[in-house]
């Protein structure tokens, strides 16, 4: 399983990978809507792990554009927010809609669920 | 009751729920990098004692991460503190740098929040009487506006500029264009009204200026 983690919180991303990776997941991490498209322009990923309110393109915005790219990829959504409106949007488009702090044995339950 | 003053209530509730839930959203981050953080090193100690090396630079790195969110959050408590208890006295003498540094940490939550330059006057800070809050909702929403019209990566500058009679001159510089909306509306001209400010784009359209009296005898 190959996943692509974004997040602006780069000590977040940074520390949220490295747990995945010790738990034999293959994760690339990046801060920005922009450097995620690049990334799964040059790499094929299973799932996008994806914050929802990021300074330029939000995680709603680059989930739609990476479905584009990739159609088979798979989506789930981090949240600081949590309101009811952002998680009705969330839960529309993606697999999943998690809020942060995370549980990441969760997580990780859902990955493997989402890519069975 | 007046029609106005109703609205305007309405207005303050909204910027009141608005500012707390961009609060809530930087401490959740706080507290998931911290949870992240100690949960990264529970994972590495469950590795050395089951053998494997004892990665004492992550680790410390880990530990160092914690400290410093916990000071992160105790900076953003503080100032949700000081924000919160803005609405004790309806018409309080404040500091005018310290309200708009308080609105710039407060409006950087924001997700599109841009850089801001903001450099205080070097004469002694101008102290007003007005209503706290009602200035802090007007500075607050020129910053949304002003990091709206310059995107996330842009940078705008905030100055205070001291006026002989007392009064005092805020002005955010820099402005873009990325906005889709105009700004001000009649919503911020009429709070800017109720404490006898003047709010209003120059001629350019890329430099807003708030002008605030040095005293407001009664709140409209």
């Amino acid at each position: 399983m190959k996943v692509l983690l974004v997040d602006d919180e780069k000590k977040f991303a940074m520390m949220l990978s490295k747990r995945l990776v010790l738990r034999g997941i293959d994760v690339d991490y990046v801060y920005t809507g922009e450097e995620a498209l690049v990334m799964a322009g040059n790499s094929r990923y299973d799932v996008a792990i994806l914050d929802v309110k990021m300074p330029g393109i939000g995680g709603i915005e680059l989930k739609r554009k990476l479905s584009g790219l990739a159609p088979g990829m798979k989506f789930i959504f981090l949240t600081g927010h949590g309101s009811e409106t952002d998680f009705e949007i969330g839960s529309a488009e993606a697999a999943y809609y998690l809020a942060k702090p995370l549980q990441i044995e969760k997580l990780i339950e859902i990955l493997h669920e989402v890519t069975a | 009751m007046n029609s106005a003053i109703e609205f305007q209530n309405n207005e303050d509730l909204v910027f009141f729920g608005k500012v707390n839930a961009s609060i809530s959203h930087e401490l959740k981050n706080i507290l998931a990098i911290i949870s992240e953080a100690a949960g990264l090193l529970n994972d590495l100690t469950e590795l050395a004692s089951k053998g494997q090396d004892f990665k004492l630079e992550m680790m410390k790195t880990c530990s160092q991460d914690i400290i410093e969110e916990i000071q992160r959050g105790f900076g953003t408590i503080k100032q949700m503190n000081t924000f919160s208890h803005s609405v004790d006295d309806p018409l309080k003498r404040v500091n005018l740098i310290e309200v708009l540094g308080l609105m710039i940490n407060l409006a950087g939550f924001l997700s599109f929040a841009g850089k801001v330059r903001f450099d205080p006057p070097e004469e002694s800070a101008p102290i007003i009487l007005t209503c706290p809050w009602r200035l802090q909702n007007l500075i607050y929403q020129s910053l949304v506006y002003a990091f709206e019209s310059v995107g996330p990566d842009g940078e705008i500058q905030v100055s205070l500029h001291p006026q002989k009679n007392g009064s005092a001159r805020i002005t955010f510089s820099g402005l873009g264009t990325k906005s889709a909306r105009t700004f001000p509306v009649d919503q911020t001209i009429q709070i800017a009204a109720s404490i006898n400010a003047e709010i209003g784009m120059t001629g350019d359209s890329h430099v807003l200026d708030i002008l605030v009296p040095q005293l407001v005898e009664s709140m409209r």
